[in-house]
């Protein structure tokens, strides 16, 4: 069940919005500084993902991508096994309409998926590894850390 | 990737993060949102005048799911939301909404619309309810 989940028309005009807020807030304060932005988005604004991260569950995540990638369009595929869900990214929806606004994506752009991935799985039993792999094309893997993931069922018991 | 539906709950916590690093660094912040806003609208707002205007927020009415009224007449526009989308994220939002949130609006817009030879009375009524007014003027009146 996501906690946002948004219907209707989409304005896609802001993900140039998003392009503008991290490249003024990456070359002001660098990327400790967007850190901090998408550790608060990521823990608080999104904190119903982050709860059930941290208790071993992505479920939400899961949907989360689900949801908004298909709503905006994305050509995207998501693979789940025991050990690690991965989202392969063909087009992303965000960069394609920054082009289609004449837009040059910021050195930041990724920054909102790397770094919010990154923060959703901190003090989690996960890891967040994104790669970019090209204009609009990324694979972000969530990976569970078999370690830390029996330790936390071994402290349950 | 935030979600375009979603961005108005980073954006709030953008506001959070200047607000606190002061040094005027959210207005700063306002000015390159009203400079990027420029390329969706001060050609048209200067060319169409009240008219381009209209046409921008019909636009962002629909887009944005908005229930307001644009209201077109011979010397002003007149916005009247009765329910604002961006206020109304912001508050349904486990991060909780920045207590100044709709100083973002007339912090682009203002600028932009001087740009065009315009001026806007802005009034927000109350903060904490996603409810405004706006009227613009050409600047010379």
């Amino acid at each position: 069940m996501l906690r946002y989940r948004e219907t209707g028309e989409l304005h896609k005009d802001f993900h140039g919005s998003m392009n503008a807020a991290v490249e003024f807030v990456g070359e002001r304060y660098g990327r400790e500084g967007l850190r901090e932005v998408f550790r608060n988005t990521a823990q608080k604004v999104y904190r119903s993902i982050y709860e059930k991260l941290k208790a071993g569950d992505w479920s939400e995540l899961l949907e989360h991508w689900r949801y908004f990638m298909e709503r905006e369009g994305a050509d995207f595929s998501i693979a789940v096994t025991d050990t690690e869900a991965v989202m392969t990214v063909r087009r992303c929806p965000a960069v394609a309409h920054l082009r289609k606004l004449g837009m040059v994506p910021s050195a930041y752009f990724c920054d909102q998926t790397v770094l919010l991935n990154e923060a959703w799985c901190e003090d989690t039993p996960f890891e967040a590894v994104t790669e970019i792999t090209g204009e609009g094309c990324c694979v972000q893997r969530i990976i569970r850390k078999h370690s830390t993931f029996k330790d936390v069922k071994h402290d349950s018991e | 990737m935030i979600p375009s539906d979603q961005f108005v709950r980073f954006y709030n916590e953008v506001f959070k993060f200047l607000d606190a690093k002061g040094d005027g660094a959210l207005e700063d912040y306002y000015r390159v949102v009203s400079e990027q806003q420029e390329m969706h609208c001060l050609a048209l707002f200067k060319t169409d005048g009240l008219a381009g205007m209209k046409a921008y927020w019909d636009r962002i009415a629909i887009e944005e799911n908005c229930d307001m009224t644009c209201t077109l007449y011979e010397d002003r526009l007149e916005i009247v939301m009765r329910r604002c989308p961006s206020l109304s994220k912001a508050m349904d939002n486990d991060a909780g909404a920045f207590e100044r949130y709709c100083d973002h609006c007339p912090g682009w817009v203002n600028p932009l619309l001087a740009k065009a030879g315009y001026r806007c009375d802005y009034d927000i009524i109350d903060r904490a309810l996603p409810q405004c007014r706006m009227t613009i003027f050409p600047a010379a009146n």
